[in-house]
């Protein structure tokens, strides 16, 4: 009999990968909360912990297309570097307004992406290489254009996009928008999947799934305001979260890009143009570097140029953390965001601990090891 | 005792409950060059395999009797000791490593210390190409460095390396052309003074015929005999491969033949590694609206390549001229073929037809996703009603369309990979042997839903290896031997099996 359930209770959470992720979390969190005396769990270093990884969040979730696709990008650090350098002169040098800044940076980012795509889909060179190369020139870019010191100070106007937080009242307002969007959205797709005589799964298990929800944006949202209410970055990161999950379920590049992933001659024989999806994932990513780029050199009002340093491998070890598989075709944002969540919080627990560095990336190179061996481990089975 | 070498007696080979071999027995003697003939899927490679140990003893039944003492070999190390040494038709060279590096691929000339012995290995591998006559190859420098039949040469100094006695051939001059050929059949001629006896595998019956001193033949997994070449002929040994009646297995519907819709001209395929080899040359067809034009030919013949020349696809130096309606095209990317409504459905499902990880609708709805999106946002309702309608026209058997793929049987994976080709509402549809791996009952189902789409007008294009449903379905059949047209028959209820291959197996060019 308990073997039964066992057996039910690990089916269910190889079903539902987010599952067992969050259970990784609640592990941490408690460990940690209780090895600091609950000084881990408080609103403060709450608030800190999604600042931290708001950043690794921002690449990862750019990263995952990358990786579902099939590809990898190891560009993104010195990417993230420069172009934060670029917004940082273009601020502090030429004066430009905020928003050009950030616009001129965006544009960069999708173009400096495409053109390592480009490299990928069109000129047959792996992409390992692409971002091997992209790694040292772009970081080299950097080093030539800033003459190898912090640009600052950034004008206030930047800096808020790093450093501010959103008023505690339109904080609720927001919140209290998403949770009724997902219900709306749970309820639209009950609907339609009856219309179509698919299997509706019972109502007390999609109710079960909307009071999680809310329960999880709700112990988010009272626990920042606890602080000083949401951050600017960890908002963006949320609204990427929303827009590139919609991407990755909803729309055609999306589906091609698990498609490419998972049979790449397959998909090329079906008539679809398979270099254009690298090429446009590529471009995504480039387009999260700059995100990720301004948000750093805003919240540190400064241009450095060790921005971003061995952000590429942070990045990717939040996929694979999430669960995304390295043979690309399968893998989830939330699951990248909740990677980079774990990362973070091992980031921010140990550093609370004084553990000493060395300690840190022996036991985060451990849990990616870990990660990739369960992974293989549950999937063989099934 | 026994003036064998080799005795295999009533090897029977079971996949999974089908009797892939059911009592075979071959006999070899030393220094005897045997012709292994039967058509795709007869059981020849099978009995390779049984042979060489690839399928070790113990999962098959009979008895092999080598030297005059049972063999009971599980290791293909094993089999190779004693002297059994199989050439396969792929290649197994590793490019980068030198011609003696490869001779010697582990088994290694070393000092004790794992140092390697280059003028050891290469001395000996000196010596192994000049009993080839081959002293002009350079055995230090590296296998690219070679091409074409070469390359098949050094194989079989890999495999003379291993001291062997039996030396199996598996299409060894699938990739040669002419004058290589001439070298090898002269290489296996020879071995005889040297006491190596050869089985020797070939769809090319003018081969079979110079060199081998017998020839066995099976046939759909049966033994059906073993004789000296001098008491055969050509002829007999087709007969004797062919053999079996055609029974009612497809459903013949009458269908009306309309203009021609699809004209294609003079396509040439090189071979991608040898360029001067030809793997397509110079065929042209026509298709009408509404036609089954079958397309016929042994393996290596060219039709795969051909297929994918056609669709875009093909990844060598070719050269082809498309009229669609009428109209010259151009097709280089599958992507232009399927914008100009040709459709292929490919020979291998696992490779190129299914994406895995996608479920049975996402696959089904691949090629025509953006029909079903505004602002590239999916309108998962109205793909979804497609979807459902062509798991039911196709009767496609599956408790759900959000299932894998992968969780389908073979049959109806190939129903969803047609279905999916069929979305963007083809004029020309290309199957490449659209019932490889699918079972009777499926295979029925695939032929009535080919001559449905024959009724609503498609032309369509068949690349079969199995010679009874090329009979079964076509309205008219190109026979395509060595990459050349060698037969277009209008399949009138005249045509038979051994009609089409004996037009496959006999060369054009050299009877006139």
């Amino acid at each position: 009999m308990s073997t039964g359930g066992m057996q039910s209770f690990a089916t269910i959470f190889s079903r539902y990968k987010i599952l067992s992720l969050l259970f990784v979390i609640a592990v941490i969190w408690l460990l940690f909360g209780w090895l600091t005396d609950g000084y881990f769990l408080t609103p403060r270093n709450f608030s800190n912990l999604l600042r931290q990884m708001a950043i690794t969040g921002m690449l990862a979730a750019g990263m995952v297309f990358v990786i579902i696709s099939g590809e990898i990008d190891l560009s993104v650090g010195s990417l993230l570097g420069l172009l934060g350098g670029v917004a940082a002169i273009l601020d502090v040098v030429y004066g430009f307004p905020v928003l050009a800044t950030i616009l001129t940076v965006l544009a960069l980012g999708l173009m400096a992406g495409l053109f390592n795509g480009w490299w990928v889909a069109y000129r047959g060179v792996p992409s390992f290489m692409v971002g091997l190369a992209g790694l040292m020139a772009y970081r080299g870019v950097l080093l030539g254009i800033t003459d190898g010191s912090t640009v600052a100070p950034v004008s206030p106007g930047l800096v808020l996009i790093g450093q501010a937080y959103l008023p505690r009242l339109a904080g609720d307002l927001l919140a209290g928008f998403v949770f009724l969007l997902v219900g709306v959205l749970i309820f639209r797709s009950r609907a339609k999947r009856r219309r179509y005589n698919l299997d509706v799964p019972p109502l007390w298990q999609d109710v079960l799934k909307l009071i999680g929800i809310g329960v999880v944006i709700a112990g988010f949202v009272i626990m920042l305001d606890e602080y000083r209410g949401i951050p600017i970055p960890v908002l963006v990161l949320g609204i990427v979260l929303g827009v590139f999950t919609l991407i990755s379920r909803q729309t055609v590049f999306g589906r091609r890009v698990y498609s490419v992933g998972s049979n790449v001659e397959a998909t090329r024989l079906s008539g679809v143009n398979v270099k254009v999806v690298k090429l446009a994932v590529f471009g995504l990513v480039g387009l999260m570097c700059a995100v990720a780029g301004l948000t750093t050199t805003a919240r540190l009002a400064a241009g450095s140029v060790s921005a971003g340093n061995l952000g590429e491998l942070d990045a990717i070890a939040s996929c694979i953390i999430g669960g995304t598989s390295m043979r690309g075709g399968s893998g989830t944002v939330y699951g990248a965001l909740i990677g980079a969540l774990i990362m973070a919080s091992l980031d921010n627990g140990m550093s609370m601990l004084g553990v000493e560095t060395f300690w840190q990336m022996i036991v985060k190179g451990s849990i990616l090891l870990l990660a990739v061996w369960v992974d293989i481990a549950t999937s063989a089975k099934t | 005792m026994s003036d064998y070498l080799l005795e295999m007696k009533t090897i029977v080979k079971e996949f999974s409950g089908v009797k892939a071999l059911d009592g075979i027995d071959l006999k070899v003697r030393p220094g005897e060059v045997v012709g292994l003939c039967g058509e795709n899927g007869a059981g020849k490679s099978t009995l390779m395999k049984v042979l060489s140990a690839v399928h070790p003893h113990g999962t098959w039944s009979g008895e092999i009797i080598w030297e005059g003492q049972p063999l009971e070999a599980r290791t293909i190390r094993r089999t190779e000791r004693a002297g059994i040494v199989i050439v396969h038709q792929e290649l197994m060279l590793v490019p980068e490593l030198s011609v003696a590096e490869n001779i010697f691929l582990g088994r290694e000339v070393a000092s004790r210390g794992g140092v390697l012995d280059y003028e050891a290995m290469n001395a000996k591998a000196s010596r192994l190409m000049a009993d080839l006559k081959m002293s002009h190859v350079n055995v230090a420098l590296p296998v690219s460095h070679y091409s074409g039949g070469i390359l098949q040469l050094i194989e079989i100094a890999k495999a003379l390396g291993k001291n062997a006695k039996l030396l199996i051939l598996d299409e060894p001059t699938s990739a040669l052309s002419q004058s290589e050929t001439r070298t090898l059949l002269d290489l296996v001629r020879g071995l005889k003074d040297r006491n190596i006896a050869c089985v020797y595998i070939s769809h090319k019956l003018e081969e079979i015929e110079a060199i081998c001193d017998t020839v066995a033949v099976i046939r759909d997994g049966q033994f059906i005999g073993q004789a000296p070449m001098a008491a055969l002929t050509v002829d007999k040994i087709i007969h004797m491969m062919v053999g079996r009646e055609l029974k009612e297995k497809y459903p013949r519907e009458p269908h009306a033949i309309g203009e021609v819709v699809f004209d294609v001209r003079h396509v040439t395929c090189h071979d991608p590694i040898n360029p001067d080899k030809k793997k397509v040359d110079d065929v042209s067809f026509t298709v009408r609206a509404g036609e089954i034009l079958g397309i016929a030919g042994l393996v290596g013949a060219g039709r795969t390549e051909m297929a994918s020349a056609l669709f875009g696809h093909y990844k060598g130096p070719h050269s082809v001229d498309i009229h669609l309606d009428g109209r010259r095209i151009e097709v280089k990317t599958p992507q232009d073929a399927v914008s100009h409504g040709i459709c292929m459905v490919p020979e291998d499902r696992k490779r190129h037809g299914i994406v895995p990880l996608l479920g049975i609708g996402q696959n089904i709805t691949l090629a025509v996703l953006p029909r079903f999106a505004r602002f590239g946002l999916i309108d998962e309702a109205a793909e979804f009603s497609v979807i459902g309608h062509e798991i039911d026209a196709m009767s496609i058997k599956t408790a759900s369309p959000l299932l894998a793929i992968t969780s389908l049987s073979g049959g109806n994976q190939q129903k969803a990979v047609v279905a999916k080709m069929l979305l963007p509402k083809p004029r020309v549809l290309i199957l490449d042997e659209p019932t490889r791996g699918v079972d009777v009952g499926a295979k029925y189902e695939i032929y009535k839903l080919i001559y449905g789409l024959a009724k609503d007008g498609i032309a369509i294009v068949m690349m079969s290896s199995e010679l009874p449903e090329v009979l079964g379905i076509s309205d008219r059949v190109l026979v395509i031997g060595d990459g050349e047209v060698r037969g277009d028959f209008v399949n009138d209820g005249t045509l038979t099996q051994e009609k089409i291959l004996t037009a496959a197996l006999t060369k054009r060019r050299q009877a006139a």
